[in-house]
C-alpha cells in the first residue's frame, strides 16, 4: 500500500482536488438514482391503482393500496409458487454446495495435470447455451416421467450450477495455505480429519459467498422452469411474467411480484453484507 | 527417543526428481541441519520424514521401524512450518492444546501441559489471543509449543525462522537450540541460511539438486569442503574461487600466477582461498595484486575487494584498515590455505596430500 493510500481523509486538500472530488460525488449521487430508478418506479406501480401507474403525465400524489400484494399472494397463489421456488432453491444449495467445496477443495490441493482438465471441463459445459441443452433435458424429464417436478428442476438447476461452485470455492480453497491441514495432520488428524478440524472452521466465508451466488442463480432462473415445468413446480420468475402478460391492468400485480421476489433477495443481502463483501475480497487477493 | 535412517530415498515426479539417493544415519538427539539453496529437496526430504510426502524408493526408519508406509499421525514426529501452519479460528491455547485432543490424551493433563509448554516459548500472557492479533514472532512461538507440547521423538523445522526480522531471528535461533538440548529430542532442520545451519548443528547435510554434497559437522564442511558447491555455498563472504590451470607447481590465471606448495602440473583447475586467509601486502609482495575495486567496512572487520584478471577476489582484513579504492595493492595468503577443485566435475582435489592440497 503506498502512503498516499492510506492518508488522513480529514487532511487539507488543495481546492481544484476538493472540487472534483465533489463533482465525483454528484456524479455517483445521480448515477444511483438513475440505476434505482427502474426498480423504484416498480415499487411505485405496485402500490398505485392501475390508472395511477399509467397515467400520463405520471402522477406522484396518489392513495397508496396494498391490494395488489393482497390479490397477489391470496388469490393467486403467489405462495405455492414461493414454496416451488423455495424448495427447488433449498435443494439446489443442499446438493451443490457440499459438492462444489469437496471437489474445489480437492482441485485446489491436487497437483496433477488431470484437475486442470477437469476445471477446463467444467468450464465448457458452464459455456453451453442453455437453449442447447434445454430440449435435451426436455425430453430425458419426459422419459424418466419427472417432468414438472421439483426434482428435475433441482437436478437441471445443480447441474448448470456446478461448474461454477466448484470454481468459487476451488479459489478460495487456494488462499487457505495447505500448512494449516499439513499441521493438523502431523499434528494427530487422519487426512479427512485434517479437513473437518483445521478447514472445515475456516471455510465458511468462502461457502457463504458462494451459496449467495448458487441462491441467486438459481432463485432467478427463468428458462428452465418456464420449459421443464406446467403447473405443478412452477416457480416465481415463471409466475410472474405470466401474471403481466395478459392486459394493461395486470401490470401493477406484475410489479407487486416483482417487489415480492426481490425483498428477500435484499434481505439476505443486508445480513451477509460483510461477509459477502469479505468473501470476494478472500477470493480474489491472497491475504 | 529417536534414531532416523534414510536408506537410498528417491522423490520424484514422473520425470523430474526432486530427491536423489540420500542416505543420512541421524542420531537420537542429534541436531541435523539440511542446507541448500531451493530446489535443493531439503524441504522434500524433510517432508518424507514427516509422511506427507512418500519416497518413491527407499527406506525411512524411526526407530528401526519402517515408516514409509505410515501416515503422519502415526510416526510420533512434530513439525513447525515456514508460515506456522496456525488455526486461525482457535486461541493460542486451543492452538497448543490441538495435538493433545486429537491424540485423545486424556482432558485432566491438558491444562498443565499446555501451559507448561507455553511457559517454555514464552507465551503466557497469550494464551487468549487469536493468532491474527499476534505479531510474526509470538505466531513463531505457538507453532514451537504446540510442537513441544506432545514430547514427540523428533522435532522437524522447515525455515522456521525466515518469516522473521534479522533480530528477532538471531534471538529465536538461541532459543531452539536450547530448547532442543533441554528437551533431548532428535532435530532435522531446513533452512537455507548457512549461518543457522552453522551455529546450531551438531551436522549439516548440504544438499544440491537432490544429491547430498557433503554431511559433517560445521568446522568440517567449512574447513574442509568436499567439493566447490559447498566450499562456495558455506562462508560469508563465500570462498574466493579463481579458474585456471597449474604448470609446474604455478597456478596460472588471467593475470594471475602463484605458486603452488607443491609441484602440480594439471589443467582446467579452480583455486580457493577463504577471505580471512587473505592478508593485504604492498604489491608486489603477495599472490594478488591489484587496483582496489571497493571497500566494505563490516564493523568488526573490512571486506578488501580487488578483480585481478576479472575474477573478484575477497580479503577480510582488520577493521582499522585505511585504504582507498583506486589504489594499487597485493594479497597475500600462505599457500598451504588454497584449496583446489577440478574445473569440470567441481570435486575437490588433494594432489599432493599435504596442507589443503
Amino acid at each position: 500500500m503506498s502512503i498516499d493510500a492510506v492518508r488522513d481523509p480529514d487532511a487539507p486538500r488543495r481546492p481544484g482536488e476538493r472540487l472534483a472530488t465533489y463533482a465525483a460525488f454528484l456524479f455517483l449521487c445521480l448515477f444511483a438514482v438513475y440505476s434505482a430508478f427502474p426498480f423504484f418506479w416498480t415499487l411505485l406501480t405496485s402500490i398505485k391503482e392501475p390508472v395511477d401507474a399509467f397515467a400520463t403525465p405520471p402522477v406522484w400524489v396518489f392513495d397508496p393500496t396494498l391490494s395488489h400484494y393482497a390479490s397477489l399472494w391470496l388469490d393467486r397463489g403467489f405462495g405455492w409458487y414461493f414454496l416451488n421456488t423455495a424448495i427447488v432453491t433449498a435443494g439446489t444449495l443442499l446438493i451443490s454446495i457440499p459438492i462444489g467445496a469437496i471437489a474445489g477443495y480437492a482441485l485446489a490441493r491436487y497437483p496433477g495435470r488431470l484437475g486442470f482438465w477437469l476445471l477446463i471441463l467444467a468450464l465448457v459445459f458452464r459455456a453451453l447455451p442453455r437453449t442447447a441443452i434445454l430440449l435435451p433435458f426436455y425430453q430425458i424429464s419426459r422419459s424418466f416421467g419427472i417432468y414438472d417436478t421439483h426434482i428435475l428442476l433441482i437436478l437441471v438447476l445443480v447441474s448448470i450450477n456446478q461448474p461454477f461452485t466448484i470454481w468459487m470455492m476451488r479459489s478460495f480453497f487456494m488462499t487457505i495455505p495447505a500448512e494449516i491441514e499439513e499441521a493438523a495432520m502431523v499434528d494427530g488428524c487422519s487426512r479427512f480429519k485434517a479437513f473437518l478440524k483445521a478447514i472445515v472452521p475456516v471455510m465458511w466465508p468462502g461457502v457463504i459467498t458462494t451459496s449467495l451466488f448458487t441462491f441467486l442463480l438459481a432463485y432467478n432462473e427463468f428458462l428452465m422452469p418456464l420449459i421443464l415445468t406446467a403447473t405443478k413446480a412452477t416457480t416465481l420468475p415463471v409466475a410472474i411474467s405470466q401474471f403481466g402478460a395478459e392486459d394493461i391492468r395486470f401490470w401493477s400485480l406484475s410489479a407487486a411480484g416483482a417487489i415480492s421476489i426481490t425483498l428477500p433477495v435484499v434481505a439476505l443481502i443486508l445480513i451477509f453484507q460483510k461477509r459477502i463483501v469479505g468473501g470476494l475480497v478472500q477470493g480474489a487477493v491472497k491475504g | 527417543m529417536a534414531r532416523i535412517e534414510l536408506r537410498n530415498i528417491v522423490k520424484r515426479w514422473g520425470p523430474v526428481f526432486g530427491v536423489r539417493d540420500v542416505s543420512i544415519d541421524i542420531a537420537d538427539r542429534e541436531f541435523l541441519v539440511l542446507l541448500g539453496p531451493s530446489g535443493c529437496g531439503k524441504t522434500t526430504t524433510m517432508r518424507m520424514v514427516a509422511g506427507l510426502e512418500y519416497p518413491s524408493s527407499g527406506d525411512i526408519l524411526i526407530d528401526g521401524r519402517r515408516v514409509n508406509d505410515l501416515e503422519p499421525k502415526d510416526r510420533d514426529v512434530a513439525m513447525v512450518f515456514q508460515s506456522y501452519g496456525l488455526y486461525a479460528h482457535l486461541t493460542v491455547y486451543e492452538n497448543i492444546r490441538f495435538p493433545l485432543r486429537v491424540r485423545g490424551v486424556p482432558a485432566a493433563e491438558h491444562d498443565r501441559r499446555v501451559r507448561e509448554a507455553a511457559r517454555m516459548v514464552e507465551l503466557g500472557s497469550l494464551l487468549d489471543r487469536k493468532p491474527k492479533a499476534l505479531s510474526g514472532g509470538q505466531r513463531q512461538r505457538v507453532a514451537l509449543a504446540r510442537a513441544i507440547v506432545r514430547q514427540p521423538a523428533c522435532f522437524l523445522m522447515d525455515e522456521p525462522l525466515s518469516n522473521l526480522d534479522a533480530k528477532l531471528r538471531v534471538s529465536t535461533r538461541a532459543e531452539i537450540k536450547h530448547l532442543q538440548q533441554t528437551l533431548g529430542v532428535t532435530m532435522i532442520y531446513v533452512t537455507h541460511d548457512q549461518v543457522e545451519a552453522m551455529t546450531l548443528a551438531h551436522r549439516v547435510a548440504v544438499m544440491e539438486h537432490g544429491v547430498v554434497r557433503q554431511l559433517g559437522t560445521p568446522t568440517e564442511i567449512y574447513d574442509d569442503p568436499a567439493d566447490i558447491f559447498v566450499a562456495g555455498f558455506i562462508g560469508s563472504p563465500a570462498m574466493n574461487l579463481v579458474r585456471g590451470a597449474a604448470q609446474d607447481g604455478v597456478f596460472h590465471a588471467p593475470g594471475l600466477s602463484l605458486p603452488l606448495p607443491q609441484h602440480i602440473t594439471r589443467g582446467d583447475l579452480v583455486l580457493g582461498v577463504r577471505a580471512e586467509d587473505l592478508g593485504v601486502c604492498a604489491p608486489g609482495e603477495g599472490q594478488f595484486a591489484a587496483d582496489i575495486f571497493s571497500i566494505e567496512p563490516l564493523g568488526d572487520s573490512t571486506l578488501v575487494n580487488i578483480k585481478p584478471g576479472g575474477a573478484l577476489v575477497t580479503a577480510r582484513v582488520a577493521k582499522d584498515y585505511r585504504g582507498e579504492a583506486g589504489a594499487n595493492t597485493g594479497l597475500r595468503a600462505d599457500p598451504a590455505l588454497f584449496y583446489l577443485f577440478d574445473g569440470a566435475t567441481g570435486a575437490r582435489l588433494r594432489l599432493t596430500g599435504q596442507g589443503r592440497i
